[in-house]
């Protein structure tokens, strides 16, 4: 069957958000998702246009032990990736303990290459941040590639990012950079370029902030003012 | 037409996303306690989901488990530009609710109804009696669901075969042969129904979102 003919991708859109596409031509419909962008497209339509009905039906609370045994696997899942190999499913309890790991090395790096700047001339050195590569949901064992560095002028008054490495973007999408305090709600530094320099002139949004954070979004950001994409690199922010 | 005039379901639909949204965001960014409170404010709705499809609480319990164990893992792909946050954790709800159908566990229960058998040409007052049963048969769900306005307009348009076809394939996760066999209708003729409701429910409410998000703008 020829799924790239709109009217057949919609019907059967149509049909799977309906919940009537069963059987066989359910499970083949989803095993061609990922590779089909244009049936996704049509499947997220219908699911906007349908899952509302679904308001009329009357909350049913869930007894305490669903979300205890979600929790259980959730902290299982996290504590066998750290014991075993990398190829084990990723570490999604541990992202943010892994992001932490990653910080650390970067801001060492920092360190030295602030070093390095500074000799020259300034009172103030400009502080830098090095951006690396976060593994798809912690792959721990794969090196973090250093990909953006951030450098932040000695009065803190703009940030320049710059990439370090070919960064290569869908056309479609946005690299947008986040400025995160610790424990706090990520803040927009905006959308920053993948090819050249960016100016960022942002200061109040760095003020606290330990981490940097680059997401991939929407063009032109998140509409939202929150990260809504996968986090590409991350590094600490040393005041 | 009933035209609530606070919020409707859409709205809150709307209105709940923001917050979601949020939350969805941080859970991706592996934040526990941004998870659990999503967990909080939505489980109590997607229960109700699986429940519909899955009538065995144990294995709807074991769904609700799986599904909130995906939404941890895909948190970080969930793009809000593209989805409205409630959405896409209904649909990831009901695709596993669905799928755990399929595997022959169990069947969808069919709610029994005492009017079920009524013909094609069945008015539409009778179409609603058909649902006995003190729980909200699908139909009520249905009309229930189209208070949100633009919902409630598009539904006007189809007929009672569609709407009841449309209703039972939808909310209990019947197959259109099952949806068949409850209407007592030939499996072609039915198909035909849910086809057609759905397609004027996506022609209608292309339309009204447009005349909605005029109205809105200037409230």
């Amino acid at each position: 069957m020829d799924y790239g003919r709109p009217e057949l991708a919609e019907r059967l859109a149509a049909a799977y958000a309906a919940g009537t596409l069963r059987g066989p031509a359910r499970r083949r419909f989803d095993a061609l998702l990922p590779a089909h962008p244009a049936l996704r497209d049509a499947v997220r339509a219908w699911n906007e246009r349908l899952m509302p009905l679904t308001v009329a039906l009357v909350p049913v609370a869930p007894p305490a032990r669903v979300w205890q045994r979600i929790e259980t696997r959730l902290d299982g899942s996290a504590a066998a990736a750290t014991r075993t190999a990398p190829a084990a499913r990723p570490a999604l309890g541990s992202r943010l303990a892994f992001w932490r790991g990653l910080a650390g090395f970067a801001s060492i790096a920092a360190l030295s290459l602030a070093v390095l700047l500074a000799s020259p001339v300034p009172v103030q050195p400009p502080i830098i941040v090095v951006l690396s590569s976060t593994p798809p949901a912690g792959g721990s064992a794969a090196p973090a590639t250093a990909s953006f560095v951030a450098s932040i002028s000695g009065d803190g008054r703009a940030l320049v990012t710059r990439p370090l490495v070919n960064v290569g973007v869908q056309p479609d999408r946005s690299l947008e950079l986040w400025a995160i305090p610790p424990g706090g709600a990520p803040r927009s530094l905006g959308v920053i370029s993948a090819s050249g320099a960016t100016v960022v002139h942002k200061r109040q949004a760095l003020e606290g902030a330990d981490t940097l954070a680059v997401t991939l979004e929407p063009p032109g950001g998140s509409p939202s003012g929150n990260p809504t994409g996968p986090v590409l690199y991350a590094g600490k922010l040393t005041l | 037409m009933k035209r609530p005039a606070v919020a409707t379901p859409t709205s809150e639909w709307a209105e709940r996303s923001v917050d979601l949204a949020r939350l969805l965001g941080r859970a991706g960014l592996g934040d526990r306690a941004a998870f659990a409170t999503l967990y909080e404010r939505t489980s109590a709705h997607l229960f109700a989901v699986v429940l519909r499809i899955n009538r065995d609480r144990a294995q709807a319990e074991d769904i609700l488990q799986e599904v909130y164990v995906n939404v941890w893992r895909a948190a970080k792909s969930f793009d809000a530009a593209q989805s409205q946050p409630l959405t896409w954790l209904t649909s990831i709800a009901r695709n596993r609710a669905i799928d755990s159908l399929r595997r022959g566990q169990a069947r969808p229960q069919i709610q029994t109804t005492s009017g079920s058998d009524s013909s094609a040409d069945a008015e539409d007052e009778s179409v609603y009696d058909t649902v006995a049963d003190s729980a909200p048969g699908p139909l009520d769900l249905l009309s229930r669901a189209s208070e949100a306005r633009a919902l409630a307009a598009c539904m006007d348009q189809l007929s009672a075969q569609q709407r009841q076809g449309l209703a039972l394939a939808f909310y209990q996760g019947l197959s259109h042969a099952e949806v068949a066999e409850q209407m007592r209708e030939p499996l072609g003729t039915v198909k035909s129904w849910v086809r057609r409701a759905l397609l004027t429910l996506k022609d209608c409410l292309q339309g009204a979102v447009q005349r909605d998000a005029i109205v809105d703008g200037g409230s």
